[in-house]
């Protein structure tokens, strides 16, 4: 076992540690307004009210930011989106 | 359930999802179910397999689909077209197999005596699947958010009055089974 130099260390970028990034679902013609509720409370574990407000921004405003955290984790649920057939997408929270 | 209940999913109140279908309804279904099975079954893989590629299931030959039913199922995860292109092979492989392994939980449903209990995870299985079918019929039929009638409106001989009907067949089994899966959960 050995300790790598100290100057090998990578110091991960400021801002990337500071920025959130973002899962973004997107509204489409053929989702359920109760499936995509339903998903919202399964999946992240959303009280009715929160899932159903984001389930109406979605519908209503063509998008909605459903959750924030690092980067693995949006891509995480980015993808548990796709299994649900929800169109979503990663990004760096503005 | 009995026999003379409508047909579609239920929960009893131990909290049970039963489903009850109709024979022609469950060879419906079966066939969709091929349907989808083709459409989401493996392109061809590269020769020779890269054997780390295959074990940490990148698949570096993922593109986007041409299919526009398929690039639903297969969304870009970035507006990104490069980053998106990117996490495709490292994500698409898994959910296609995951998307597959749902299509033949529901299969072994059908098989099944009329009415059965689905566990959690069949239930689970179905929904994703009647999602997935939904989405594939749907991307096809370019449905929008205008309602049924311009299907309503085609000829009686017209298939994409035909494949509607099975489309909102679909919608409204899936709505009832998203109300049997909630049924009880804290509002």
């Amino acid at each position: 076992m050995s300790v790598a130099p100290v100057e090998d260390v990578e110091v991960a970028d400021r801002s990337e540690v500071e920025t959130p990034w973002v899962c973004i679902v997107w509204n489409d013609p053929v989702n359920l307004m109760s499936y995509v509720t339903y998903v919202f409370m399964t999946y992240f574990g959303y009280p009715r009210d929160k899932a159903e407000q984001l389930m109406l921004e979605v519908h209503q405003e063509g998008r909605a930011i459903v959750a924030s955290g690092n980067r693995d984790a949006m891509e995480r649920d980015v993808t548990a989106m796709h299994s649900y057939g929800l169109w979503a997408t990663v990004s760096r929270s503005q | 359930m009995g026999l003379l209940d409508p047909p579609g999913f239920r929960r009893n109140r131990h909290g049970q999802v039963w489903m009850h279908l109709q024979q022609g309804e469950r060879q419906l279904v079966a066939q969709l179910l091929d349907q989808l099975a083709e459409l989401l079954a493996p392109p061809e893989p590269r020769q020779p397999v890269d054997p780390l590629e295959e074990l940490v299931g990148i698949d570096p030959g993922a593109v986007r689909p041409a299919d526009p039913a398929l690039a639903r199922l297969f969304p870009d995860a970035y507006t990104d077209p490069e980053a998106a292109d990117e996490f495709r092979r490292f994500t698409q492989r898994d959910l296609r197999t995951g998307k597959l392994a749902h299509l033949e939980l529901v299969r072994a449903t059908l098989e099944r005596k009329d009415p059965t209990r689905l566990s959690p995870d069949e239930a689970d299985a179905w929904l994703r699947t009647l999602n997935d079918l939904r989405l594939t019929l749907g991307t096809r039929l370019a449905v929008s958010e205008d309602g049924p009638q311009p299907f309503l409106d085609l000829d009686e001989d017209d298939p994409r009055r035909g494949m509607y009907l099975v489309y909102d067949w679909l919608t409204y089994h899936q709505d009832r089974l998203v109300h049997a899966l909630e049924k009880g959960a804290p509002r």
